[in-house]
């Protein structure tokens, strides 16, 4: 009985501890991202990923500070070994979280940041790939408002490129906004962002 | 009771213990400096011990300090975007005031690159001189990919033929690869003046490697240069794509489904109605016309890739050309079918080991009738390889290879008087292996050496090949490449006798390349030495030809290249000349003489320029060759005249109707440039004493094509604007 009542006690201080260790590295991770010291944050999330192998968030946000300092980068070089870093996280996320929407949605902005380099070279070739990945994010969470937004911003991109009609993707920029409304994330450190970006996007596109 | 105070206390006990060895457990700081090679500190570098959280970023100076609660050995992990990652284990105490040198990941894009003799178009690598797209979009090509390359430097214009014909080399000198597996019949076949089209459409490959010289030992049986095409991996979407041109139509479709995906192609073209509205200058019986189809199958693996690729065409046509020896004209009738499939898989294996293996078959019956001759061949050709690739760090890489090629050709002729079966098995046995060793960022070789035994001839051949690449500064880099190549005497000889020996040329290439913001600038000197060419003293090769191979020649030359996407706002435009030295004594030449397929100077300028208002891009290409040798019998010599230089002006506009439609125009020499291919001689003096001559002209002096390319998807997004 004491034995096992040792073991429960070990056991359960033990995850508690791990636990903790996870939530503040990942806290500390998101300070500085706040902090705007990206880079170190980014370190932080890849520290946090090598010693959490089996959790797909800290990989999501390695990648996802390469992706988003990839727009403007134009240093062709340096946006090549960023843009490698983020597919490697990618892929690891992935690995780790089989059928995310949140990580196509990465993945297509990944391309993205290829076409906003150089879009005579990169625009026709991937934007089938980028389309293709928001369709696929949209199938496996049709009431993400993220996947909902950030395919809604591509579509107005190709529309306004075309002269064509925004209406139809306004509708969806709403539907977005009153979801992120009621919007839960499943989990701690789950990805919250967007909301503020969709009421930006209304303004410009929709009124 | 008792029993349960006793527990109470025992629990509280454990709970202090477990406090107090928590914020007991020792605290150790982990300390030191990152810099580069040379001193330099780098900040934001990522260190921390392996498996833990224990960590921090350098700081402005490269210094970092941290504490850690892990005892014993640990693993300190320093890593850095465009560094190789640090790794040291050591008691945790021994890791204080570190000073340690982070070495340059080689990997990275700015490392030297072996260029000499290789063009790239891909987007991913880093010698690309044309992006895929380029292939398509280019004014003068017609949606051929040999067209395109016909403007890179290197290449020499010889229009009425349409293959490609490099640095001085005879087209058969040039060896096309589809996923590095051999392709034995790749162009359509066609008669004189008539340019041959590249029998695979450019809508199946994502990676083109054109190489003029100095290619590796992993590529043999060409004496001048090969062209590696690659099928793209994985199709991004379904999607139905329709063609509807000029001169015929084409379907497409695309289906995916798990790791699976069909590509299925069906082309037909017919060059009736064109002839109709834009008769030339031969007398169609039976207008060109092929059907041809395509299809690759792609399963991924776990570790690998499996690509299974088929094609099979069909053409016919029938046409009567004048001949200055035939009043009547001579009538040429010809029909060909060809089935070629190729399966390829590469996948990776334990201990950073890579198996790149694949097998592929030609089947290929044509018949001609020239006036009364009939004659009629098949071939059937097989290639097996398998190859297989180490990389023993991102510095050293090995590979090794083995392959066979089996070539048994037959050929029927018969006409009133004479018939006759002949024909031969060439089958050869190769190996061959590489290193590539990058001593640094600035210095890279690569050493190779290729064994081949030819059945046929009962010898064995090698070939040593190796290429070095030195950065001279941060844009540009100098190459040198040397390497022996064989090649079996052609089929057309072959078929006649069979006791020949493997033809030979060395090529000594000297390379200056220069890329900075979508720029770049190539120079390339070459030298290149044939020997145990084919010879013979007939008019030309029949069952009766004494063949020897003590044939030689040389070529020499400089090529240029310039590529500026950057300095005209939304214009992209290259320029490559090449100048071109060459002698050859080969085939029944009396003497030395320059062979009427090279031309001294080629220039060629291809541009392409966006509208953004217009949602259109207008391309527009030159080509300029020199004049072409020609024998004139009329005044002593060999090849001792030369006919006009030729001009060409070809320019396109593709329309984008909405993302899913295209419209598309061109038109090829726009300005109507009268172009001489060369002269046909009469056989025997008039009264006078002189030979007569025709003049040889292309077909048509310009051509004209509409097409509208409409692409359905599920997203209705894509088009097949990179497929024009």
């Amino acid at each position: 009985m004491k034995k096992l009542l040792l073991a429960t006690v070990l056991l359960i201080s033990g995850i508690g501890l791990s636990q903790t260790k996870y939530e503040t590295g990942m806290q500390k991770a998101f300070d500085l991202w706040q902090a705007e010291k990206p880079w170190e944050a980014a370190n932080l999330f890849e520290r946090i990923t090598q010693a959490e192998p089996e959790k797909w968030l800290p990989p999501y946000y390695v990648a996802q500070i390469n992706v988003i300092n990839g727009f403007g980068e134009k240093d062709k070089a340096k946006l090549t070994a960023q843009q490698e870093k983020a597919q490697d996280f990618i892929n690891q996320a992935k690995t780790n979280s089989k059928e995310n929407a949140e990580i196509l949605v990465l993945e297509a902005q990944w391309y993205t940041v290829w076409i906003a380099f150089d879009g005579q070279q990169y625009g026709m070739k991937y934007s089938g790939k980028v389309q293709q990945l928001y369709q696929e994010a949209l199938q496996l969470a049709p009431n993400n408002p993220r996947v909902i937004l950030s395919k809604a911003e591509w579509d107005i991109g190709s529309a306004t490129y075309f002269n064509q009609s925004v209406e139809p993707y306004c509708k969806d920029i709403q539907r977005a906004i009153d979801l992120f409304a009621t919007f839960k994330p499943e989990d701690k450190f789950y990805p919250t962002y967007g909301e503020g970006r969709a009421k930006e996007i209304f303004e410009s596109n929709c009124k | 009771m008792k029993l349960q105070k006793n527990s109470t206390y025992n629990l509280i006990f454990v709970l202090i213990f477990l406090l107090i060895s928590i914020s007991a457990v020792s605290q150790t700081e982990i300390s030191g400096i990152v810099t580069q090679k040379n001193g330099t500190p780098i900040p934001g570098a990522n260190v921390y011990l392996e498996g833990t959280y224990d960590g921090t970023t350098t700081d402005d100076k490269g210094r970092f300090s941290f504490t850690t609660s892990e005892i014993n050995e640990q693993t300190l992990i320093i890593s850095f975007v465009s560094f190789e990652p640090f790794k040291m284990t050591k008691n945790v105490g021994e890791l204080k005031n570190l000073k340690i040198r982070l070495r340059e990941d080689v990997s990275s894009l700015d490392t030297v690159v072996i260029s000499a003799g290789t063009f790239e178009a891909g987007d991913n690598s880093k010698v690309s001189v044309l992006k895929p797209l380029d292939v398509v979009t280019t004014a003068s090509a017609l949606g051929d990919f040999v067209g395109a390359l016909q403007t890179l430097p290197g290449t020499t214009t010889v229009s009425e033929d349409g293959r490609l014909f490099v640095r001085g080399g005879d087209a058969n000198e040039t060896q096309i690869f589809i996923d590095d597996i051999r392709v034995f019949t790749p162009y359509t076949p066609s008669t004189n003046n008539i340019p041959t089209r590249g029998r695979y459409s450019p809508f199946l490959f994502d990676g083109i490697t054109f190489s003029t010289g100095g290619y590796s030992a992993e590529y043999g049986q060409a004496l001048s240069s090969v062209l590696l095409l690659n099928t793209i991996d994985f199709p991004d979407q379904e999607k139905t794509e329709i063609a509807i041109m000029s001169v015929g139509g084409g379907l497409g479709n695309t289906q995916i489904w798990g790791n699976n995906s069909l590509s299925v192609n069906a082309s037909y073209i017919n060059l009736a109605p064109y002839n109709e509205l834009f008769p030339g200058r031969n007398d169609w019986q039976k207008p060109f016309e092929t059907f041809a189809g395509e299809s690759v199958y792609r399963h991924e693996f776990e570790d690998g890739l499996l690509k299974i690729y088929g094609a099979y065409d069909a053409t016919e046509f029938q046409l009567t050309q004048e001949d200055i020896n035939e009043p009547i004209g001579v009538n040429f009738k010809l029909n060909n079918q060809n089935f070629y499939t190729n399966a390829s898989y590469s996948g990776r294996l334990k201990n950073k080991w890579k198996l790149e293996t694949g097998a592929s078959f030609t089947l290929s019956k044509t018949d001609i009738n020239v006036i009364e001759d009939k004659i009629n061949d098949t071939e059937k050709s097989a290639h097996l390889k398998f190859k297989l690739r180490k990389n023993f760090s991102n510095r050293f890489k090995m590979s090794y290879g083995v392959e066979q090629f089996l070539t048994d050709f037959k050929e029927d002729f018969n006409n009133e008087t004479f018939d006759a079966t002949y024909g031969f098995n060439n089958n050869i046995s190769a190996a061959f292996t590489e290193a590539d060793i990058i001593f640094s960022k600035k210095f890279a070789i690569k050493l190779g050496l290729r064994g081949e035994y030819s059945q046929l001839f009962d010898a064995f051949t090698f070939s040593p090949r190796a290429s070095l690449a030195y950065k001279v500064s941060k844009n540009s880099q100098l190459s040198l490449a040397y390497g022996d190549f064989y090649q079996q005497p052609f089929n057309e000889y072959l078929k006649f006798q069979q006791d020949l020996e493997a033809q030979k040329a060395q090529h000594y290439i000297l390379n200056y390349q220069y890329t900075a913001n979508n720029r770049i600038f190539r120079a390339e000197l070459y030298r290149k030495e044939y020997g145990n060419l084919v010879t013979y003293n007939s008019d030309f090769p029949s069952f009766d030809t004494d063949f020897k191979t003590n044939g030689n020649g040389f070529a020499q030359g400089i090529d240029f290249f310039w590529r500026d996407n950057e300095s005209l706002k939304n214009m992209d435009y290259w320029v490559s000349y090449s100048y071109l030295d060459t002698e050859r004594e080969y085939k029944n030449y009396p003497i030395a003489a320059t062979p009427n397929f090279a031309n001294t100077h080629n220039l060629s300028v291809v541009g392409k320029y966006w509208i953004e208002d217009w949602k259109s891009q207008i391309g527009f290409s030159y080509q300029y060759g020199s004049g072409r040798t020609y024998t004139n019998p009329n005044e002593n010599g060999f090849l001792q005249n030369k006919t006009k230089d030729y001009n060409s002006i070809s320019l396109n506009w593709a329309y984008l109707l909405s993302q899913q439609q295209i419209l598309y125009f061109s038109v090829n020499n726009v300005l109507g440039f009268t172009n001489v291919n060369g002269y046909q001689y009469a056989n025997t003096p008039n009264v006078n004493g002189d030979f007569a001559r025709r003049t040889l002209r292309p077909a048509t002096d310009q051509f004209f094509f509409v097409g509208f390319f409409w692409t359905i998807s599920d997203d209705g997004e894509d088009n097949q604007l990179d497929n024009l």
